[in-house]
């Protein structure tokens, strides 16, 4: 556990150094909580209750109407997770998170957060940066959508995530990058990288 | 016969399906259509046919115990094998000295086969079983009986379905592992 907390003060020193006092106010909101495959953290229409941080596993926020189903994002070891809008909007969540293997977590009520944020202008910071960081890669990952090609998107993925192949069903990797299973499947025979 | 609690059945199980379901997405997805389509080292089947006769399978097995689970009911806190189901659930052990078996016309499967969706539709369907098992926690596994799907007027209860449908599932596994180049 001791490497977890580690971990997180990591990922947050890369946002926005805290001091002392601050990180151990931080620190002492999140606790370790664990998830199955396929287990559903957070389901559309209700308030997304808590952030993570990803200790193990990969998961994904999607949008389904029944009919059709968009994965917006993954989530993996050392990042945060959950249904960020509805977190901080304090909203019903339009998305589902879900796990996609076997995970491990550190999470942190909304609540507790948001009190946080209140009191501590250093981890209001922290909270804009990552949210703003997190945009970011919304914003470039359109870009992908919108202007490369299949193969593009699918070389790219790969060469980011080599290994995530190994980890979860190809379907959800075809559906994050817009194409269908078939065509992923093409491009894998194709593409041996 | 067998006797033990239903949650500690639907645990084991849980557990046995997550195992094959990581192998199936750690190995056999990744596989090239060469390798799923080549017969076995003793001319016998498949990557890709092992995984079709499963999926033939789950294609009869998964809505009808999806069906009955959603009528929900009163789960029974201790789970006892009936006669037959527990000769199913033995017969399926994968073993030492692993008899052969000959697969029923329906669930044979064809010689030309699209490797990558079978690979695929076997894991959707490994998804969807762990959701009913979680979702077995909630019914009484002795009382709810499903037809067999090689002789539709015996009906097995559901706890005994589980299980001999899970262990089917992996001795196809290992079987089809052996497939696989080192």
């Amino acid at each position: 556990m001791r490497d977890a907390f580690a971990a997180l003060q990591q990922l947050t020193n890369r946002f926005q150094p805290l001091q002392t006092a601050e990180w151990d106010a931080f620190a002492a909101i999140w606790s370790p909580v664990s998830a199955k495959r396929k287990e559903q953290l957070t389901l559309a229409g209700e308030p997304e209750r808590f952030i993570y941080f990803v200790l193990s596993g990969i998961q994904r926020v999607y949008f389904s109407d029944g009919a059709k189903e968009a994965t917006l994002v993954f989530t993996y070891t050392h990042s945060f997770g959950g249904v960020l809008d509805s977190l901080l909007m304090q909203q019903p969540s339009r998305y589902y998170y879900e796990t996609l293997s076997p995970s491990e977590f550190l999470r942190a009520r909304q609540a507790d957060l948001l009190t946080l944020m209140a009191n501590h202008r250093s981890l209001e910071t922290l909270v804009r940066k990552g949210v703003t960081w997190s945009m970011s890669g919304i914003m470039e990952r359109l870009v992908e959508l919108e202007c490369f090609s299949a193969e593009e998107r699918f070389r790219t993925l790969l060469k980011r995530s080599p290994h995530i192949l190994q980890l979860i069903p190809h379907k959800y990797l075809a559906n994050y990058l817009g194409m269908d299973a078939t065509n992923f499947s093409k491009l894998l025979n194709s593409v041996r990288i | 016969m067998p006797t033990q609690a239903s949650n500690e059945l639907l645990r084991d199980l849980e557990e046995r399906v997550e195992q094959d379901l990581e192998t199936a997405i750690r190995v056999f997805q990744n596989l090239t259509l060469a390798v799923l389509n080549a017969p076995s080292a003793s001319g016998g089947w498949s990557i890709a046919q092992c995984l079709w006769h499963l999926d033939s399978y789950g294609d009869y097995y998964l809505p009808r115990m999806e069906a009955e689970i959603q009528k929900g009911g009163q789960p029974s806190p201790v789970f006892s094998s009936g006669w037959l189901g527990a000769y199913f659930t033995k017969m399926m052990k994968p073993g030492e000295n692993m008899k052969k078996m000959k697969a029923f016309k329906s669930h044979t499967p064809p010689t030309q086969l699209d490797a990558q969706q079978v690979v695929a539709e076997f894991i959707r369907q490994q998804e969807w079983l762990l959701k009913l098992l979680r979702e077995a926690r909630g019914v009484n596994l002795n009382r709810i009986r499903i037809p067999i799907s090689i002789s539709r007027w015996v009906r097995l209860k559901l706890g005994d379905v589980l299980q001999f449908f899970i262990m089917h599932s992996h001795r196809h596994m290992v079987q089809a592992l052996r497939n696989v180049p080192m």
